[in-house]
């Protein structure tokens, strides 16, 4: 069941749909029914005020703690070793064949399956505690010091898939084979847009600089069977903004405005004529790509920000496209009322030559990602801003190929660690353990997250009953969380 | 020293040993994967012109070895052999060093021709030369020839298995092929194969594909379907809202041999489809959907109709049939920003000509970076069979259309037709525009707004030849420069409104 149907809005349900892009064409058909408001040639933003929305006007089915959602997914999977699950254990084991007990017979992917020894490699750097809270974070962090009081770690993550592909599509999408809605394509769904700028669910991707990163995917971010204003908006760091945002003619503002004004008069004109409430919508598209237009450059333009605030997100912060530069843009869309942020960072994918790749990778997004938390914190919108920050599985304990000092990690999808912070979340904490060897999780039954519940829990704190957010497709009625017992982590909601 | 011909006992791939005397010193040569196969290897170089001398000759040779630590060569001897005659290549030498019983009727035609280029009559040399050339042309022909897929069921079927839990190591029941119980069985007599599936959709007594067909032209055409989930016609799906008429139409189009045009023609001709689809409030309230047919249908068209439509509109659409997929415009730098990897992904290579104005049913498709102006309009990822689009409206369509080249270049081409073909009056030019973007004649107060927009770029575009040059040189096409540019920019940002409307996305 459709949340906004539940919310008992006052249309009727099949033009609600039928109109696609549903919330104006809500608005639309009440704007048909008084048909006085549509003329004069004022804009429908002017008209409706601050509150309209093109998005769908979608009400929770309770009132949720988080109010949008900033997800950074490091794309590749950064190792649990030597980030977040702290094991001093494995200072005894390492060097130690990993038991045949612990790995329980489990298939090794291609690329180990060949090896004939499965030494097992610890941390490669020191872990320490922080905080208040005493969280033990990796020295591969450093900036993440400073929010161990504000994440919670879950330790206990697994998943199903084991390669790149389908594991990040199952993150993103509740489904290892393409073809499904993006969690947030559901959010956006769910929610609708807070802005009458920018769309409900934007995308940023970060440059990649490791030259055998993982290749990303559109449905990611996509809207699958979903209505297509729901799929995530590229906001980009060279070319257009936006796709399409800028006029290739070079138009000014005033031609701009001029040309659209013209276009608008048409369009009134043929509405009076043929009655379509769907003109009504189209005028309102095209005032709200006009606004995109205008506050686009306001969005980017980071010379307002004060030096304290560069200060905390770190030199790459004015680098347009580096992690920092994206994550104190996430900042400044979740001001401006976006829904649903993701930020994909790739090159994790330490198959050989971990101890010197990983540092890399791991100082290109530690002080943005830490900033993010601290700046949210402080302007007070980290209470309604969930924070996501994890891979699509985790790294092995013992080495792929190389020597002691020199190795890789394989894909571990039995255990990983995640953080989660702010909107509804209790910071300073970890949730679930894994054996000495880091390779299973403790009691998985009552402790394990599995990617459902993750993103169960993600809808719970959006105020959604994950069970009850679906949508007809082919006879059947879908949800992002499949079909399967799942729920969300009690333990760790605020 | 000229040399004419090189052999080598091995080459590695691409790395022949022809490459060793092509003249490109800097750029190419012989390798044998010395890093991977460490064996003796044999290169024969034969001069161009046979060299004579009375006094004694002294050869230098130089060799380069540009490649870092590994292919390096160990022991290195070279020797020189004299003969009257070319010497046999290394090829036949092997065949003829092989006991005749472990000869291949290939190494038999081998020493066959090499008998014959060595001793054998002229006449019988130019005959076989021409054979070769035949066998050249005849390889050639064939691969001008696309390869398609095709499948062949296997002389005995696979055995398969249920599952379990869809493990493929965990095999369960075997299964045979068939149909679904709700579905009608395939008869006695036929296959249970792909040929046997293929007939039992169409036989006569099949209740479901010609209803299933014929309601999704319907769709097609009217925006909805008679059943309205078109891709489930199962329990979970929609009652069709005419059953009569779907039975009627899905009979008389397989009496009619499956005609798919006649269908269309039957469907558009029809006084429902021809009904005026005006809205009032009233009929809006009654029938949101329009389920009940009471006017004709109104609704976005799909994004490839309004690309294409766009290139009719301007006389760019190119409608040759068939052939490759195209590359037309495409925001710059997509496929590297999800994928930047070195020797997997690589850039987007626009096409040019002809090649960007074809139907956008030829338009390349990368699912992992579908076209973005497609996405906008709802075009399916094509991850997932969709047979029933969403249809927005949304501000990134406004931005297509306002921005995209390929928009913005077919107004400019719709302006060059206004002032070629639209006669010589403001008048005419500005019905003439609307009337190849919209299909009608403009009302009065229409009529007065193009006016406008005319009258007022031509003044401003007069003052500043720059914009207008701005505006007319997006896009790849020549500008047809028999128009004053003015002028022609004038009509252009009026085009430029005319494709914009929300009528020229929206059928009718």
């Amino acid at each position: 069941m459709n949340p906004a149907d539940e919310a008992g809005l006052q249309v009727n349900r099949r033009h609600f749909f039928s109109s696609g892009a549903s919330g104006v064409g809500a608005i639309a058909l009440s704007s048909l029914m008084n048909p006085q408001r549509l003329q004069a040639g004022t804009s429908l933003a002017a008209e409706n005020g601050p509150g309209y929305s093109p998005g769908h006007p979608g009400k929770p089915h309770f009132p949720g703690k988080a109010k949008r959602v900033i997800y950074l997914c490091q794309s590749g999977a950064p190792s649990q070793i030597d980030t977040f699950d702290y094991k001093p254990s494995l200072e005894k084991l390492n060097g130690q064949e990993l038991p045949d007990s612990i790995r329980g017979g489990q298939r090794l992917t291609g690329m180990t399956s060949r090896q004939s020894s499965f030494p097992a490699a610890k941390s490669f750097l020191p872990f320490r505690q922080h905080g208040k809270s005493g969280q033990w974070i990796s020295d591969l962090l450093p900036h993440h010091h400073a929010i161990a009081d504000e994440i919670c770690i879950i330790k206990s993550m697994y998943t199903e898939a084991i390669n790149h592909d389908p594991a990040i599509t199952f993150f993103q999408t509740g489904h290892q084979q393409p073809g499904r809605p993006s969690l947030g394509a559901w959010a956006s769904y769910g929610l609708g847009s807070e802005s009458e700028n920018l769309p409900a669910f934007v995308v940023l991707l970060d440059k990649n600089t490791d030259p055998q990163a993982q290749p990303l995917y559109a449905r990611l971010w996509g809207s699958a069977f979903l209505p297509s204003n729901h799929q995530g908006v590229k906001l980009r760091s060279s070319g257009d903004p936006v796709l399409y945002l800028n006029d290739p003619t070079g138009a000014d503002r005033n031609d701009r405005r001029q040309l659209l004004d013209r276009i608008t008069k048409l369009n009134e004109l043929r509405k009076a004529d043929v009655g379509d409430p769907e003109i009504d919508t189209r005028v309102a598209a095209y005032e709200m790509a006009y606004r995109m237009q205008m506050s686009v450059p306001d969005l980017t333009d980071i010379s307002d920000e004060t030096e304290e605030t560069m200060e905390l997100y770190g030199p790459d912060a004015s680098v347009p496209g580096t992690h920092a530069a994206n994550c104190l843009l996430a900042r400044r869309l979740a001001e401006r009322g976006v829904r649903f942020i993701q930020i994909y960072h790739r090159g994790w994918d330490h198959h050989g030559g971990l101890p010197t790749r990983h540092p890399k990778i791991a100082k290109e997004v530690d002080q943005g990602s830490a900033a993010l938390v601290m700046d949210l914190k402080r302007r007070g919108l980290l209470e309604d801003t969930l924070i996501i920050w994890g891979g699509e599985f985790g790294r092995t304990v013992y080495r792929q190929g190389g020597n002691e000092t020199n190795y890789g990690r394989d894909h571990h999808p039995r255990c990983f660690s995640i953080w989660l912070a702010g909107g509804g979340v209790k910071g300073g904490i970890s949730y679930g353990e894994t054996d000495e060897w880091s390779y299973n999780i403790l009691d998985r039954d009552r402790y394990g997250v599995h990617v459902h519940d993750l993103n169960a829990t993600i809808l719970h704190l959006l105020g959604f009953d994950h069970r009850k957010l679906s949508y007809r497709f082919q006879g059947l009625d879908f949800r992002l969380t499949g079909v399967e017992d799942h729920k969300p982590v009690a333990d760790i909601l605020a | 020293m000229k040399l004419a011909n090189a052999e080598a006992d091995y080459s590695q791939q691409n790395y022949n040993i022809n490459l060793a005397i092509d003249g490109k010193v800097d750029q190419s040569g012989w390798a044998v994967d010395g890093h991977a196969k460490i064996e003796n290897r044999r290169a024969v170089f034969t001069f161009a012109e046979p060299i004579t001398s009375e006094s004694g000759l002294t050869f230098k040779v130089r060799m380069l070895h540009r490649l870092g630590l590994s292919h390096q060569i160990a022991r290195f001897r070279l020797s020189l052999h004299e003969s009257d005659s070319p010497p046999l290549s290394m090829s036949v030498a092997a065949i003829l060093a092989r006991p005749k019983e472990k000869r291949s009727p290939a190494d038999i035609g081998q020493l066959h021709e090499a008998l014959l280029q060595r001793f054998g009559p002229e006449d019988a040399k130019v005959a076989f030369a021409k054979l070769r050339d035949l066998e050249r042309q005849r390889v050639k022909a064939m691969a001008a020839v696309p390869a398609t897929m095709v499948m062949r069921e296997m002389a005995s079927p696979r055995k398969t298995h249920v599952l379990f839990r869809g493990e493929y190591d965990k095999p369960g029941e075997e299964v045979q092929a068939g149909t679904p119980q709700t579905l009608p069985p395939i008869p006695e007599g036929l296959a249970g194969n792909r040929l046997g599936l293929a007939k039992w959709l169409v036989m006569p007594n099949q209740p479901l594909t010609a209803r299933v067909t014929v309601n999704r032209f319907w769709q097609q055409l009217f925006g909805t379907g008679i059943v309205k989930t078109v891709e489930d016609f199962g329990s979970q799906g929609e009652w069709p809202s005419h059953p009569k008429l779907l039975d009627w139409l899905a009979v008389d189009f397989v009496e009619s041999g499956w005609d798919v045009k006649r269908l269309l023609k039957q469907i558009v001709m029809s006084s429902t489809y021809r009904q005026s689809s005006k809205l009032t409030p009233k009929k809006l309230e009654a029938d949101p959907e329009n389920r009940l047919l009471a006017r004709g249908p109104r609704l976005r068209l799909d994004a490839e109709v309004i690309r294409d439509s766009a290139l009719f509109a301007s006389g760019l659409l190119n409608q040759q049939v068939g052939g490759p997929s195209v590359f037309p415009y495409h925001p710059v730098g997509l496929w590297q920003e999800i994928n930047n990897r070195p020797g997997y992904s690589r850039t987007y290579q626009q096409d040019s000509g002809e090649k960007l104005f074809r139907r956008s049913l030829y338009t390349f498709w990368k699912r992992t970076v579908p076209p973005p102006s497609m996405s906008a309009f709802d075009a399916p990822g094509r991850e997932y069979c969709q047979v029933r689009r969403s249809r927005t409206n949304t501000p990134l369509q406004a931005l297509v259309m306002l921005h995209d080249p390929q928009f913005v270049e077919a107004a400019r081409h719709v302006a060059e037709r206004i002032l070629r073909e639209g006669g010589e009056t403001q008048k005419q030019r500005i019905e003439y525009g609307f009337l190849l973007c919209h299909a009608r004649q403009p009302s009065e107060l229409e009529f007065s707004v193009l006016k406008d927009v005319v009258e007022t770029r031509l003044a401003q575009y007069t003052g500043d030849r720059d914009a207008a040059n701005k505006l007319l040189s997006v896009g790849d096409s020549p500008i047809d420069d028999s128009h004053a540019v003015p002028e022609l920019a004038a009509w252009t940002a009026a085009s430029r409104v005319l494709l914009n409307l929300s009528e020229f996305v929206t059928k009718p």
